[in-house]
Formats: C-alpha cells, sequence, structure tokens
C-alpha cells in the first residue's frame, strides 16, 4: 500500500511539474490556492475545461438588449440603476409607521421578531457574539452596511414584505431618508431633520458610516488583485498556518459552562408502577360523563351555554320540551352546541340520561 | 432622543426612545462600562406636565416609550426631558402632527 502511494506521489509530481513547464507563461496562482487552467483564448480559469464534442448542442440564443436590461435592475454604489425621486423625512416616518414599524419596531429598533435596522455600535461587531458582559455585534444599517445603494435596492425589490415593489420613487427616497435619519447618519455634514429631503444628487453624497469596514477592497478592476494579496500573506491575514492547542484566546472573554450537570438529585426512580389511583367517592356513572363531556363548557355561562344549575336557563330550556332538549343535545344545534357534545362515542341513550341528570341539578324540584 | 407626536382625534399620541445602555452597577461592572441610566422623565406640552416617570437600570438599553394625553393642539411643542444617574440632562422638543 505505501508503494503504491508513493508511486502515486510521483507520477502526480511529475505530471503537476510538465503541467507548470506547459502553462507557465501568464498563469498565476488561483486565489484559494486551487487549481488554475488555461483556456484556448490565453486567458484562465479555476474551472476545469470541458473539452467534449459540443457540435448537436443547442446552447440557446444570445440574450437581446431588451431582455438584458429587464434583467439588470441593480442599483449600484456609483449611482446605476438609481431613479429619479424625492421624499422627506417626515413623509418616510408616516410611510415607516404604517407599513414597516409592524415588523421593524418603532424607530427601527426591531423586537418584533423582524431585522433591527437601527441602533447599537460599531464596536459591539468586534465582540464575541456570546462573550458574557458584553454587547452582541449588532448589525444594522447605520453600523453594519457599507453602501446606501443596497438600501434603497433591497427597500424597492422585497419590501414591504407583503406587497413587495408597491413603493413609488418618491416613496422609496421618503422611507430611505428615515432610516437614514433613525440611524443618525449625515449627508455632506447635514443632519436629517423632519424636513430634509433626499433626492438622487443628495443621495450619491451618503457616506455609510462603515464603508471602510471591509477588507481586502472588492470593487473595481483591481478587486481580483486585492484578493489575491490578502490570500498571499494568509498567516496575517486569516490566521491559517498557526496551530493552538492551549489557552488560545487570551485577551477576548470567552463564553464557559457555568454549572455542568455532573449528578441527578434525587436519582432516577427504578418502580415502574403507575401512581396510585385516588378514591374519587361516590360519583355515579352519570355524572362521571357529564364531566367527561359537558362539563367545559355548561359547569359556568361563560361559554354561553346554559349552566347546569341555572334555573331561569334551565326553565326557558325547558320550554321547548325534554324530547326536543335531549333532540338537539344529539344533533347539536347552530348556536354551539356540538352533537352529543362533541363525543360521537356517546349513545343517545347515554345522552338522554346525561340531559336528566343536568335538569335535575337545574330545575325546582316538585 | 427621538421624540414623536401625533394628534389622533382629541389624543396625543407620543412616542419616545432614548438613548441609554441603562447600566446599573452589576451590568457596568461586567461590562466595565460606567454605570449609566436614566432616572427620570418629564413631558411637558405648554408648561404643564403631561408625563413623568421614574425609571432604573430595570429598563431596557435605548428604552422606548409610549403614552397619550388630552388638550394637545397640532402645531403644540412638547418638550421631553431625561435626567440620569450621573446628573446629565437631555432636552428635546417635537412638535405634535
Amino acid at each position: 500500500m505505501f508503494k503504491l502511494d508513493r508511486k502515486f506521489l510521483i507520477a502526480g509530481t511529475a505530471l503537476a511539474l510538465s503541467a507548470t513547464m506547459l502553462f507557465s507563461a501568464g498563469v498565476k496562482d488561483a486565489l484559494d490556492g486551487g487549481m488554475t487552467y488555461t483556456r484556448a483564448d490565453g486567458m484562465y480559469s479555476s474551472y476545469h475545461i470541458n473539452e467534449q464534442n459540443l457540435t448537436g448542442i443547442n446552447n440557446g440564443r444570445i440574450a437581446t438588449a431588451n431582455e438584458l436590461k429587464a434583467w439588470d435592475l441593480d442599483i449600484m454604489p456609483d449611482g446605476t440603476g438609481l431613479p429619479e425621486g424625492e421624499g422627506s423625512v417626515e413623509d418616510g416616518d408616516e410611510l415607516y409607521e404604517a407599513q414597516c414599524a409592524s415588523c421593524h419596531g418603532e424607530f427601527g429598533a426591531g423586537g418584533a421578531g423582524y431585522p433591527t435596522l437601527s441602533g447599537g455600535s460599531m464596536e459591539s461587531l468586534k465582540n464575541q457574539r456570546t462573550a458574557p458582559g458584553m454587547e452582541a455585534p449588532t448589525r444594522t444599517i447605520g453600523t453594519y452596511w457599507p453602501k446606501a445603494s443596497t438600501l434603497i435596492w433591497y427597500i424597492r425589490d422585497a419590501m414591504p414584505y407583503a406587497h413587495p415593489k408597491s413603493l413609488t420613487n418618491n416613496e422609496l427616497y421618503a422611507i430611505t431618508a428615515y432610516l437614514l435619519s433613525v440611524n443618525e447618519i449625515k449627508i455632506d455634514g447635514v443632519e436629517l431633520d423632519d424636513e430634509y429631503v433626499l433626492n438622487r444628487e443628495k443621495f450619491l453624497k451618503i457616506k455609510m458610516p462603515n464603508e471602510d469596514g471591509f477588507y481586502p477592497n472588492i470593487d473595481g478592476p483591481d478587486g481580483v488583485e486585492n484578493m489575491r494579496k490578502f490570500f498571499a500573506d494568509r498567516a496575517t491575514n486569516i490566521g491559517a498556518g498557526k496551530r493552538c492547542m492551549t489557552d488560545c484566546i487570551k485577551d477576548a472573554p470567552v463564553m464557559k459552562i457555568g454549572h455542568e450537570i455532573t449528578d441527578v438529585s434525587p436519582a432516577y426512580g427504578t418502580t415502574r408502577d403507575l401512581p396510585p389511583k385516588k378514591d374519587k367517592g361516590a360519583v355515579s356513572e352519570v355524572q362521571e360523563l357529564y364531566n367527561a363531556n359537558c362539563s367545559l363548557c355548561h359547569k359556568t355561562d361563560k361559554m354561553g351555554a346554559p349552566a347546569t344549575g341555572d334555573k331561569e336557563a334551565w326553565a326557558e330550556l325547558m320550554e321547548k320540551g325534554f324530547d326536543k332538549v335531549v333532540f338537539n343535545a344529539i344533533e347539536g344545534t347552530p348556536n354551539g352546541m356540538p352533537a352529543k357534545g362533541g363525543n360521537v362515542d356517546l349513545t343517545n341513550s347515554e345522552v338522554k340520561k346525561i340531559v336528566e341528570y343536568m335538569r335535575d341539578l337545574s330545575i325546582d324540584k316538585k | 432622543m427621538k421624540v414623536k407626536a401625533k394628534l389622533k382625534g382629541a389624543v396625543v399620541k407620543v412616542k419616545a426612545m432614548f438613548k441609554s445602555p441603562m447600566a446599573g452597577t452589576e451590568e457596568a461592572e461586567k461590562k466595565k462600562i460606567k454605570p449609566e441610566y436614566i432616572t427620570h422623565i418629564v413631558a411637558k406640552h405648554n408648561g404643564k406636565v403631561v408625563y413623568e416617570v421614574s425609571t432604573g437600570a430595570f429598563v431596557s438599553k435605548n428604552p422606548l416609550f409610549k403614552f397619550e394625553f388630552k388638550g394637545g393642539a397640532k402645531g403644540d411643542e412638547l418638550e421631553m426631558t431625561t435626567t440620569d444617574n450621573n446628573g446629565k440632562t437631555e432636552t428635546k422638543k417635537a412638535k405634535i402632527k
């Protein structure tokens, strides 16, 4: 087995060497340390090139300009796709309260199970999520989002949750302005008060607080090279290459289990008996049936049913005649009485007995 | 501090959010910060107190308060003042809409 492995290893090295010699001209290492494949046109790719014969395979047609336009809807940080329009913080406040606050909370403070949009601090982003005694990282528009274009784009395409794409361009600007104002973001040094009107021109001047919080910079034509440089120094940038087995985290507090369960006290029992039956006293069969099937609604008049013992209600009921009442109890009524009290296993005669029992408790004996 | 006051019928509905860690001694010790919490909140309408509340570290961080009062009119000014345990006060005026 060992010999076989070595054989493969040697063969593999030889192959790799020859491959390097063949394609070395102009080929750069893959970003993540993986393979790089050269293409026929002198470019390179991180994907294996399929050399299968493609004749006879229908690859469809090239998309038309209009099709691309209908698909290319994103709003970019440089203003591509950003609509014209204007909206004030005050209008946004009103729209937010009507359409957003039910999920995102007043002032974007969250709390209703959906993302928190304001508050938190950028310093908290460096904290461990579960560290005790520390503010958990709060990723909101003001602390985390690097670009405002993402905000207006997301609102336009995905919000409000129940009916997305229903906002006009002016409403979009209004809500965006409101969200920026609750996050205390300034545009060109100007605070966003109620009367502030946001439009396309002002929108392009927004600089988000966390714009420089992401690294390396992957935007623009140098993005790939920045990534390559970043990954080249793995030890410093992502910590790979250093192994640590004990006391690895020194400065940051780490959550530990405070009270581990080591024993169960008192110990689990080993007897398999059922709990002893309680003596219920003298309970007749019909009373038991009543308790099981009817008392839930008929014990009091809270559920709208004639309560057992309520003489007035039963006197009124008995005006219909006893047989009619029994019939109703068996068949149910549209007023809410389910057939046989909801228990179809009861026989008609049992129902009759229960009604008799309830009647006897509820009318004056002659 | 963010204050929103709205007239609905005869009632002014006020929502206010205050910025404070609301950390008492114990919490502040854990978080290694100075104890800081709002102890008193007053809302005045035309010089008349319409809402007054004593708070403490039991209230959540950046707390949100809601209350209603009668007798306000559109355009009136509502003045809210908070005092914290360090004696720092903060005042904000909001127009009733």
